[in-house]
């Protein structure tokens, strides 16, 4: 299993997740830009579960080589790299923010899932599995440049799930509301509205047992996105969302 | 948005409930970051606590110190981050063929909370704390620093920290001994008693028992006064077991766990109700004594069995009422408190009684010392306060004190028994409360 963003939490709940219910793999491939957090987790996983891994540092705001990844093989590919950055009250002249938000939720990731992408096509088989947000479904007010940056990973997702589908690999779009993480702690989230990395895991794990296409964490999000993106453009710029 | 740490807290008992910042943090250099940038600091576990002992002005909560680090599978010494639970300690250990040594009636507490509490279980008169089994842990102090403490380095530090509520500083890690079994089942006597003496006499003869704990009916009066039915266990071995379970002793089968959707209603859990449930609960074993196996989990956690049970005592919550009262007098000392406690018609649902064994007198901040220790929940009511005081004086009359992780109103002369842990920077609500109160 590969694992790109290997410090989120969804990203280890799915690692757990997988391992509990009985998946193995030859080693699991770590990829992450803080190692420290992340050996911690390599240690639990081998704890816990006698799953070996590796680590591989991976920075999406460096020059990156990839002839650090040629070794790493597997049919499962795990993508929550992201990052939520300032929002656009603080963040949106500062283009040192734009330029990190759209790197590490777009353009600087896109290569990478692409390099293992053309991995899994010769092998003719695997899933790749992509957390987008529902924040990609339509630009609000308040975070459009990582709102836009994950609207462009939404598509580029859907089109690779397009491609790939006569050459048998799998691509899952998966679209968490509001999780109960790190990059959201202190935040003031509508726990009705919110699900914890476990939740998410789970979630995630029988979307990608039953190959779905696309999932939204807790089913509610389907529908509050079919609503704001259903609101006419007039209405929805007079909105403070 | 700009993120705001502010939010309601409140323990087990669900009282008190505070406004305050709570953050966790899973690097060293955060978690550093944090205890220097705040004034009072204390750390916080599961919150099964049940009262104020790790509220405070700024909590640092352990929940992201939830790894594993180590796990020696011949000689059964484990090693993980302070948040990790007990319960995720047994999934992995009882499948290899340990358990804890020493575990409290619930397994989600963290194991943080449970040197700092020093826990105890069914087994203290047997195999003593918590602590007996911890060889190592880290420590982060007033300034930052990371310390490692044990029997060999750090002593003062290792010992103070020991049921010392948090009050020494965040504990990160920590190293721990388990036991050896070859089942996961429980061979168990329940044996009915119909008063105080029958219940002693029984504690007294069953004392080559690892496993020893009684449930009182806490509203018999006169001649009844502690009718009950005590407990005693042994792990039991593969070749006791039944062929079915035989087949994988080590593993059991999933189990429905219901949840309590909301807080009950006031008027649900009265005197009467109790007063049913003690009745029905001793009732429902019709024979003077009943030899079984149990699974580990009926045995060890009976309570764990309902999620989120502490609503059941409604929204003004609860507090459990733990005290220990010396040997020689802990008849005496019992009787006066079960009495006043069917007097006062404020029913507990639930009341465990247990002999502790000698102390550790390494481990000077732990609450247990040889003598008879009784645990009670009450509703928290307008006439709560009242009781407390009536029993906190029987306490101190028969030389007794008050477990300080459950403590939430008693008087402080009955909890104020720490020594060493005087920091300025680590303080508890709980601990503020008690110095007031001298
Ligand atoms: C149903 C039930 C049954 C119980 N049965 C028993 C029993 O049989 N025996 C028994 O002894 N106890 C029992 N308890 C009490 C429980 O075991 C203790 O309160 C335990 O300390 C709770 O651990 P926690 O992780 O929830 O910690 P908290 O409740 O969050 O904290 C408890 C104390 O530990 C400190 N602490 C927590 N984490 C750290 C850390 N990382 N570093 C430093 N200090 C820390 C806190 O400051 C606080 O003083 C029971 C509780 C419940 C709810």
């Amino acid at each position: 299993m590969i694992v790109l963003g290997s410090t989120s939490e969804i990203a280890q709940a799915f690692v757990e997740k997988a391992l509990q219910e009985g998946e193995r793999f030859e080693r699991i491939y770590l990829f992450t830009s803080n190692k420290e957090t992340t050996e911690r987790f390599a240690r639990h996983i081998d704890v816990k579960f006698l799953q070996q891994s590796e680590i591989i540092e991976l920075d999406l705001t460096k020059e990156i080589n990839y002839q650090n990844f040629d070794s790493v093989n597997s049919s499962l590919l795990f993508c929550a790299t992201g990052y939520l950055g300032d929002g656009t009250e603080e963040g949106l002249y500062d283009n040192k923010n734009t330029e990190k938000i759209i790197d590490i939720n777009y353009s600087k990731l896109v290569p990478v899932i692409n390099y293992f992408a053309q991995k899994f096509e010769s092998r003719r088989s695997g899933t790749i599995i992509g957390l987008s947000s529902v924040a990609g479904d339509r630009g609000r007010q308040s975070n459009f440049i990582y709102g836009s940056a994950k609207a462009a990973f939404t598509a580029y997702l859907s089109g690779l799930r397009n491609y790939l589908f006569e050459k048998k690999v799998h691509v899952l779009t998966v679209k968490p509301g509001f999780m109960a993480t790190k990059m959201t702690e202190g935040l003031p989230l509508n726990p009705k509205l919110t699900a914890n990395p476990k939740q998410a895991a789970e979630c995630i794990y029988k979307a990608f047992k039953k190959q779905k296409n696309v999932t939204y964490v807790l089913p509610i999000w389907g529908v509050i996105m079919m609503i704001i993106r259903n609101i006419p453009e007039f209405i929805f710029k007079k909105l403070k969302l | 948005m700009k993120p705001n740490f502010t939010q309601k807290v409140t323990n087990w008992g669900n009282f008190p409930i505070v406004e305050k910042e709570m953050r966790s943090e899973d690097s060293f250099k955060k978690i550093k970051e944090f205890v220097l940038s705040h004034n009072e600091v204390i750390a916080r576990g599961n919150g099964r606590c049940y009262g104020d002992a790790s509220l405070g002005e700024n909590i640092f909560s352990s929940k992201k110190l939830n790894k594993f680090i180590s796990f020696d599978r011949i000689n059964g010494i484990i090693e993980c981050e302070s948040g990790v639970l007990l319960s995720e300690v047994l999934e992995i250990s009882v499948p290899q063929g340990y358990f804890l040594y020493v575990t409290p009636g619930t397994k989600f507490i963290s194991i943080g909370g449970a040197i700092a509490s020093d826990v105890h279980g069914k087994n203290h008169h047997s195999e003593g704390c918590f602590s007996e089994y911890v060889t190592e842990f880290k420590l982060m102090t007033e300034n930052g620093d990371v310390i490692t403490c044990s029997r060999e380095h750090n002593t003062d530090k290792f010992w103070s920290t020991i049921g010392g509520m948090g009050l020494t500083g965040i504990i990160l890690s920590a190293k721990f001994k388990l036991k050896n079994i070859e089942t996961a089942y429980i061979r168990q006597e329940s044996i009915k008693a119909d008063n105080l003496d029958e219940i002693f006499r029984l504690f007294e003869e069953s004392e080559s028992w690892t496993y020893t704990v009684a449930w009182i009916d806490c509203l018999q009066k006169g001649q009844n006064i502690g009718r009950s039915i005590l407990m005693r266990g042994e792990h039991a071995f593969r070749h006791e077991l039944a062929e079915n379970e035989a087949k994988s002793p080590l593993v059991l089968k999933k189990k429905f766990s219901p949840t309590v959707p909301f807080y009950f209603p006031n008027f649900v859990l009265n005197a009467l109700t109790v007063k049913l449930f003690n009745f029905l609960y001793y009732k429902k074993q019709s024979k003077k004594e009943i030899k079984n196996f149990v699974d580990y989990e009926t045995f060890f956690y009976p309570l764990d069995f309902v999620n989120d049970w502490n609503k059941i005592y409604g929204k003004s919550g609860f507090i459990q009422y733990q005290m220990v009262i010396p040997k020689e007098t802990g008849k005496e000392g019992m009787k006066r408190i079960l009495e006043t406690i069917a007097n006062s018609g404020n029913g507990s649902f639930l009341a465990v009684l247990k002999l502790f064994g000698e102390n550790n007198t390494d481990a000077y901040n732990s609450f247990p010392f040889e003598g008879y220790t009784l645990a009670l929940d009450f509703k928290v009511n307008s006439k709560l306060k009242q009781l407390v005081d009536q029993l906190d004086h029987i306490v101190q009359e028969f030389g007794g004190r008050i477990y300080l992780t459950k403590d939430s109103m008693s008087r402080s002369s009955l909890t104020d028994y720490l020594k060493n842990v005087n920091s300025s920077k680590f303080v508890s609500l709980q601990h503020k409360r008690i110095l007031n109160n001298k």
